[in-house]
């Protein structure tokens, strides 16, 4: 069996194909557009999300790898639905002529695609949830989450407010998570007519702001959380959260508060371990020291690092999608960094390569068992 | 009216890399919604949520640069060439 890896970068996207997780070949796809996301549903079929300052969000699909054709539909909101002041002052920054002050609200990310139950969800900027039953070729907004009351009052994380991760449970098609920056991490239990924030306890600076979050579909209610403040647990599907930080670097914060920063967690399903990439604060956001290491932790408790194959020099960061496993046996783990560098692991994070160097800043990152 | 219309290479892999479309219309605006209307996936590149052509897009036509918020009211002749394009930014 073999893994097909996507890179999303901010000019393209890399395909890595490999045959026995060590030797890979890699074409560049997609050339000139930032690729933010990418999935593959039960028919094999993978979907890349693009976006571009000039021309808007859309979506491209392919059944190889190889020819990708762009789909005629993408998700985008309704011309009467308003938007949020605040996440347009911080995204407005490519907008010349003051157009998104006017209060509208719009697609201009597409941040997670999440494949589930037979849909296709997608979770985008400004923050909302949409959903596509043909393989999207037609998108509907999931308008009990994106019109709840109060999204007007969401404060946007640095990045805008966006809707970047979604988990599923596979054995109840009624219960759904989503996390956004910065306005936190919601949960809905009638297939998603309604949500209730589930932050409580995790340490917040007015909102939540939640960076990502992992399951394993089959034992959904166990949570991993990487937040701005520090890496959480949860074994009641959000309910309460515990600080899992022991073994992780801790650093001061902005605020002066002291935990474990970081963006991408990755959940291994096959051996329940979770791995995550600590930076030194949010000061920093490069790993300390320059030493780019992964954390591990395989009993659910304590963390560990792993170096074997890391750079020591290392002063770029590691984006919050952009870390992923191929759920294969052992597991199979890639991440990219902000300065271009793709590293793999082919034993559970023992041992590290890099793969690929030299492409543009790495936004995204997924794997794929073919 | 019938223009021709180059689209930037960013947008020709939506069309399989064809560069020049065929669209009606007396004014740029309405040529655009042609092309739209012609091609799905072209509509979601030139025009937002509000129904208006991006912001950030630009029309060279006869030695003018046409910003995004004049499309409307630049008229355009029988075989005319329109240049989309972005608006420059950056360094």
């Amino acid at each position: 069996m073999g893994v097909a890896v996507i890179v999303g970068t901010a000019k393209g996207a890399a395909v890595l194909k490999s045959g026995d997780r060590k030797t890979w070949d890699m074409s560049f796809e997609l050339r000139g557009w930032p690729v933010t996301a990418s999935a593959r549903d039960d028919g094999g079929r993978t979907y890349v999300a693009v976006n571009s300052p000039n021309f808007g969000v859309a979506l491209f699909a392919s059944d190889d790898f190889a020819s990708w054709k762009q789909l005629e539909s993408a998700p985008r909101y309704r011309p009467e639905d308003r938007g949020n002041p605040e996440h347009h002052r911080l995204v407005a920054k490519m907008d010349f002529e003051g157009k998104l002050k006017g209060g509208g609200r719009f697609v201009d990310q597409i941040w997670t695609l999440h494949p589930a139950h037979g849909a296709l969800y997608a979770g985008v900027s400004e923050a909302g949830l949409f959903l596509s039953r043909d393989r999207g070729e037609s998108w509907q907004p999931v308008d009990g989450f994106n019109e709840q009351p109060g999204r007007e009052n969401w404060a946007p994380g640095f990045g805008g407010l966006g809707l970047h991760t979604i988990l599923t449970d596979a054995k109840n098609p009624d219960r759904m998570w989503v996390g956004i920056s910065a306005a936190g991490f919601f949960r809905t239990d009638d297939a998603g007519t309604t949500w209730t924030r589930k932050d409580e306890s995790v340490h917040g600076f007015g909102g939540n702001c939640v960076h990502h979050v992992a399951n394993d579909p089959e034992n959904a209610s166990v949570l991993y959380r990487q937040e701005h403040f520090g890496v959480y647990r949860s074994n009641d599907g959000g309910d309460t959260w515990q600080v899992w930080e022991d073994g992780l670097p801790v650093a001061e914060m902005s605020t002066g508060h002291r935990c474990s920063f970081g963006f991408p967690l990755v959940h291994d399903r096959k051996s329940g371990a979770s791995f995550v990439v600590p930076l030194d604060g949010d000061a920093f956001r490069f790993p300390r020291g320059g030493q780019l290491a992964v954390y591990r932790s395989t009993d659910g408790k304590t963390w560990h690092p792993l170096t074997d194959g890391l750079p020591a020099n290392c002063f770029a960061g590691v984006l919050r999608g952009s870390m992923a496993g191929d759920q294969m046996d052992p597991g199979g783990l890639y991440f990219g960094t902000t300065a271009g560098a793709i590293y793999a692991s082919d034993d559970l994070g023992e041992s590290w390569r890099e793969i690929a160097s030299g492409l543009p800043r790495i936004m995204s990152v997924e794997a794929y068992a073919t | 009216m019938t223009v021709h219309v180059q689209l930037p290479p960013l947008l020709r892999g939506a069309m399989d890399g064809e560069r020049w479309l065929e669209a009606e219309g007396a004014t740029i605006c309405e040529a655009l919604r042609d092309v739209a209307q012609q091609h799905a996936s072209l509509a979601l590149h030139l025009f937002d949520e509000q129904g208006q052509v991006r912001h950030n897009i630009v029309c060279l036509h006869g030695g003018a640069v046409v910003r995004a918020r004049d499309m409307h009211m630049h008229r355009v002749q029988q075989g005319d060439e329109l240049v989309l394009t972005n608006a420059l930014a950056g360094g």
